[in-house]
């Protein structure tokens, strides 16, 4: 049990770290970087989610039959995750290129028309 | 029929998106006339289902490849789904004419692309009947829905955009979370079994996975605190996705939301993530009912009263009775049509204008007599004057929230519903006795829309009792698990 609790462990920290600088930081490629760290925690605790001390990847061939593998699906679903957090971080980016085109600036203090 | 052909309702945006870019090898000018003739054939396909579900009171199951779930992904239509997703049908077809007239940034292949990947995103979300592919239907909805926001390519339109892409990576990193939490509780995606498996969840783990879920789609449902970026969306975007957003984009999120909530209400701690849920939205309600009173610019006034408004259903849906998911989905149907006719009006202003600022509002009556006729019914039925739509669902409401003992919420929501009416007079105010102005021609189809959405404003505010007895029937496939449960052909699998 010791090493499963350390992926989690180390999954909810790169959670916790990501949100941190995406809560905190102020220039928008940091809290970029944040977001894709937030996603890489989350796609880890879904795989520690499905793994299962001792088993191997769940590729059946010799000598490894479905009772011997670990759970496929959260990795199935992590493929999907990772994917759909490429084209997020890619539409961010291309905005934040925007950004910086119009205010000459990624610090989000300094970018604020819309109030209220 | 085979009930089979309801995938299409999936598959037609899909792959006309895709064909857009085919469509403008051959010629630039067709892409626009090919997006209404798309969004038109959605609405046959919409209709079809809905008359398929209502007439014979089944919902229909589509099962991807014939795979039985839940090994397979079903597509799950029943009372609720065929509802939503004719209104989002018959919104998409009216704005997609708006868009033809109003969008003149290029590229506008793009826009067309976006559009239909944003209404298949809405569609499959309502439509789905596993957990994970509303994740993926989410997604789809929110980066379309971030590059819409885009569109202009000005400073605002990339800030509201960049506001909105934070808001929406924590909202799916929380729900991703979620999931891997139920599933690693239950070892299961499909909505159906989860509901059968959710009484046996450890409750703090439920209590954690539903709330996390929860606020995941919060984003997407507008609900305090995570909808910053709500008010700057709409007034960045351009005018005619803002009717998207309002009418169903949050209607697609509150339902998701409504639809996890009642399939885990076997789970122990199911009762504190409703309260949690009930302080949310009540928040919601107050919050942008005075944050809307300060506004200057209307289109960002009736985005914070649209906001108001969809904490009032998350309130509905949070009361845990079928009463009060039945007034919300009334008052879901209520809204997307109000919401759906201020919008393209004050959005028509803003393209005839020049802008949306209450200035721009001065004499509208002599300007474009119309259009300030469309806004003038629209807001009278948002403030829930009696006799237009809104009121019957907004004091179904209330009446459900007093029977379920929150009393308090029902107060805070009435007082807000006074700022309302305050701001709305005001617009009224300005548009038929201040200022002066020439006559401006204004079209006559997006007149006709418009008349279309009043009269139906007006009929269901004089008639209500047909749309309710609906409404009813859409809330009890939220509201009756047990029945949604044995709808689902769910294979025995060993685990």
């Amino acid at each position: 049990m010791i090493h499963i609790s350390v992926y989690y462990f180390g999954a909810i920290s790169l959670i916790l770290i990501g949100l941190y600088a995406v809560l905190v930081k102020k220039n928008v490629l940091k809290m970029l970087i944040g977001l894709s760290i937030m996603e890489t925690g989350v796609n880890l605790l879904l795989i520690s989610v499905g793994y299962i001390s001792g088993r191997s990847a769940p590729i059946l061939s010799e000598g490894v039959t479905p009772g011997r593998a670990v759970d496929p699906i959260p990795q199935a679903l992590v493929l999907t995750a990772i994917v759909i957090g490429v084209a997020t971080t890619a539409m961010a980016l291309s905005v934040a290129i925007i950004l910086y085109e119009k205010y000459n600036t990624l610090n989000v203090e300094e970018m604020r028309r819309l109030r209220g | 029929m085979n009930g089979q052909y309801a995938a299409l309702i999936i598959a037609l945006p899909l792959i006309s998106a895709f064909f857009i870019p085919v469509i403008k090898a051959a010629s630039k000018k067709a892409v626009m006339p090919f997006l209404l003739l798309v969004t038109l054939l959605q609405v046959v396909v919409a209709g079809w289902l809905f008359k398929e579900v209502y007439t014979s009171g089944k919902p229909i199951i589509v099962m991807a490849g014939k795979w039985q779930p839940p090994i397979g992904i079903d597509l799950y239509i029943g009372h609720f789904a065929a509802l939503f997703l004719l209104i989002i049908a018959v919104i998409s077809f009216f704005t997609a004419y708006f868009s033809m007239k109003s969008i003149k940034v290029e590229p506008v292949d793009k826009y067309a692309m976006l559009f239909l990947l944003l209404m298949l995103g809405a569609t499959g979300m309502i439509a789905t009947g596993d957990i994970f592919n509303l994740f993926v239907f989410m997604e789809i909805t929110a980066i379309t829905a971030y590059a819409l926001t885009a569109y202009n390519k000005t400073g605002e339109a990339a800030e509201a955009s960049m506001k909105y892409m934070i808001l929406g990576g924590i909202g799916s990193s929380f729900f991703l979370i979620g999931i891997a939490l139920i599933y690693g509780a239950t070892g299961t995606l499909n909505m159906a079994q989860l509901a059968q498996l959710a009484g046996n969840i450890n409750p703090t783990v439920a209590q954690v996975g539903l709330a996390l879920l929860v606020f995941g789609l919060a984003v997407e449902a507008e609900l305090f605190p995570l909808n910053a970026w709500a008010p700057d969306a709409y007034q960045a975007a351009p005018h005619p996705v803002t009717v998207m957003f309002s009418a169903f984009v949050v209607k697609a999120g509150l339902y998701a939301m409504a639809r996890i909530l009642y399939l885990m209400q076997d789970v122990g701690s199911w009762h504190s993530v409703l309260r949690l849920l009930v302080i949310m939205a009540t928040l919601t309600v107050v919050v942008a009912e005075f944050s809307a009173l300060r506004q200057n610019d209307v289109k960002r006034m009736i985005a914070y009263s649209s906001i108001s408004q969809v904490g009032m259903i998350a309130f509905a849906i949070a009361l845990g009775t079928q009463s009060g998911i039945d007034a919300g989905v009334f008052h879901m149907v209520n809204h997307a049509v109000v919401k759906a006719l201020l919008f393209i009006g004050v959005g028509y202003v803003g393209m005839k204008l020049g802008g949306t600022t209450l200035e721009d509002f001065e004499g509208l009556g002599r300007k474009m007599p119309l259009t300030a006729f469309a806004i003038t019914v629209g807001s009278l039925s948002a403030v829930g004057i009696p006799l237009f739509n809104i009121f019957w669902s907004k004091i179904r409401i209330l009446l459900a929230g007093v029977a379920a003992g929150y009393a308090w919420g029902v107060a805070l929501i009435l007082g807000a519903s006074v700022v309302e009416a305050v701001y709305y007079i005001r617009l009224i105010h300005r548009m038929w006795f201040g200022g002066s102005g020439e006559r401006v021609s204004e079209s006559l189809v997006l007149g006709a829309i418009m008349l279309f959405l009043v009269a139906v404003i007006l009929v269901i505010g004089f008639y209500p009792n047909y749309i309710w007895g609906i409404a009813q029937k859409a809330g009890a496939d939220i509201f009756d698990v047990g029945r949604y449960i044995s709808n689902v052909p769910l294979l025995e699998v060993g685990a």
